[in-house]
């Protein structure tokens, strides 16, 4: 249990670490002081963080890039939904600058499933894949957006 | 010397922190490949990145342009930088 008190920042250890050593010996231990050792780690990073102008700012900024990353994969997946129904090549641009192009094959009526040629196709344009995806990848922007003010209510 | 020291400190850990969350990203689009059983380009300065299921034919053909893979980068450069230029400009002690 006393390892767990490791995870805490070293400002931090230096000032209440014997404390919270006594504490944690007085305690019997178990999953819920862990869990509670593990959320104190947190809450003392964030102040350490919080307190600190350059690592606020730091933290921000890869808090920054994680939204852009989500949003970027979401992006991606709804051209892929999009495309699915368009028979036509799907191209997104903008002005001259071309990002990315989606092309239906017709594969399947020349290929060697011939004979599924009506079946397979119906099972790759389903849309659940990509609906699946996508609800998954809403949830866990709703999470990385909401983590900032999760983080400041724990006391 | 030691501000020209920090700035070019700075810069670096930027870069890496973009090509970290660039690495990220590719990795969603491989899960991503294999789940919606793409064949996935990605052209990366003259050269391509393919990524296709081996047992399964393709039904999309994804092609991601020179322009798109520089565009992510910056985007994601650009959403760090907002973040880190807005937090750093509305930052206060804690009481």
């Amino acid at each position: 249990m006393k390892g767990l008190l490791r995870l805490y920042p070293r400002s931090w250890r230096k000032r209440y670490g014997a404390e919270l050593e006594d504490l944690v010996d007085q305690t019997p231990g178990g999953v819920g002081v862990a869990l509670d050792l593990v959320i104190g780690a947190a809450v003392a990073y964030r102040d350490v963080i919080a307190g600190n102008r350059i690592l606020a700012a730091a933290g921000a900024c890869l808090h920054g890039m994680c939204v852009a990353v989500l949003v970027q994969a979401i992006g991606f997946v709804t051209l892929i939904l999009v495309a699915q129904r368009s028979e036509d090549p799907t191209n997104l641009g903008f002005g001259p600058f071309d990002f990315a192009t989606v092309i239906r094959t017709s594969y399947f009526r020349l290929g060697e499933v011939q004979n599924q040629a009506t079946l397979v196709p119906a099972i790759y344009t389903s849309w659940l894949p990509e609906a699946a995806l996508l609800l998954t990848l809403a949830l866990w922007l709703a999470v990385l957006l909401a983590a900032p003010r999760l983080l400041r209510r724990l006391r | 010397m030691r501000r020209i020291t920090a700035a070019v400190s700075l810069v670096l850990l930027l870069l890496v922190a973009a090509a970290v969350a660039e690495a990220g990203l590719l990795g969603l689009l491989v899960l991503f490949t294999s789940v919606l059983r793409l064949y996935l380009v990605i052209e990366i300065a003259g050269h391509y990145l393919q990524m296709s299921s081996l047992d399964v034919s393709s039904f999309l053909q994804v092609g991601i342009r020179n322009a798109g893979t520089i565009g992510s980068f910056l985007l994601t450069l650009a959403c760090g930088l907002g973040a880190a230029a807005y937090r750093y400009r509305r930052w206060r002690p804690v009481a």
